[in-house]
């Protein structure tokens, strides 16, 4: 049965990306061709970091942005998209979520990982900040809509920003993830 | 932006057209034709305490747009924008409700020069 997804802001606005990031110029097409070939309907959710720290934000990792302010603005936010996420869970429609791996907020099941990371920046080869786990949004999504009584929905993250991207298996993964 | 391939154009679009029935414009695709990235607007099915925190948020994104000169635009119609935009300082940016996919992919083409 197709239902929603509640994807990350950037899947559907590339110029929400820090500086480098964006792979094209607008829509990320592989994701929603696969939700549209199955007649899922999509939903945005806001970019936590582009409303914070704006468009000239630097690459962080989950440390640097782990404040209590940055905390209570990603709640209000996931406040707003848990609104939207129980109006269908309470129509019956399958929800699921679609993050971005590596996110300091948008991870699903990676995010990006140094204690250390702060002061002057330096810029890393490779991506040696990954760490498995969740971004703060996507946690802070999970809290609310747990308040709310509604269990997490099914969810993956995009990894076109990690170093081993696989556009195939990727398309496999939301296949699976869409067809529960 | 050395590697990096954004268009540094948005367009505000109404969840109608993002999600449109069968036979409607279908905004999103012309969109990732025409190069433009997309900030999604609350559907009107949605109740109003639902769909005006999230109106606020996307007024919100387009002020941070705006503030860097990229160029905005406005796709179908949603209650509320023009105050919520306003709320952050911004105009309602050129605007289309398209009857086709022919006509936004030309209102676009002429937005970007």
């Amino acid at each position: 049965m197709p239902g929603v997804a509640f994807v990350a802001h950037c899947l559907l606005n590339q110029n929400s990306k820090t500086d480098g990031g964006a792979r094209c110029p607008g829509v990320y097409s592989p994701l929603v061709e696969e939700l549209r070939a199955r007649g899922w309907r999509i939903e945005q959710m806001p970019c936590p970091e582009l409303a914070f720290t704006g468009l000239n934000r630097f690459w962080a990792v989950k440390e640097q942005l782990d404040t209590s302010a940055y905390r209570r603005h990603c709640r209000r936010l996931a406040t707003a998209v848990a609104g939207a996420v129980e109006v269908h869970v309470r129509r019956g429609d399958d929800v699921v979520i679609v993050g971005i791996e590596g996110s300091p907020s948008m991870g699903v099941h990676i995010t990006s990982s140094d204690p250390t990371r702060g002061g002057r920046p330096e810029w890393p080869d490779g991506s040696g900040e990954l760490s498995p786990g969740a971004g703060i949004y996507m946690e802070e999504l999970t809290a609310v809509l747990a308040e709310r009584g509604i269990d997490a929905p099914r969810a993956m993250g995009i990894s076109h920003q990690l170093p081993d991207h696989d556009a195939a298996a990727e398309r496999e993964r939301l296949a699976a993830l869409i067809e529960g | 932006m050395d590697g990096d391939a954004r268009g540094f154009r948005v367009a505000l679009v109404a969840g109608e057209l993002i999600n449109p029935p069968d036979g409607g414009v279908d905004a999103l695709a012309v969109l990732a034709q025409e190069d433009w990235g997309a900030i999604q607007l609350p559907a009107a099915e949605y109740p109003d305490d639902v769909a005006e925190p999230l109106l606020e948020q996307a007024a919100e994104q387009a002020e941070e747009f705006a503030r860097h000169g990229y160029t905005l635009a406005l796709v179908g119609h949603r209650d509320g924008l023009d105050e919520a935009l306003r709320r952050y300082g911004l105009d309602t940016p050129p605007a289309i409700e398209p009857g086709s996919a022919e006509d936004l992919r030309a209102f676009l083409g002429a937005l970007a020069g």
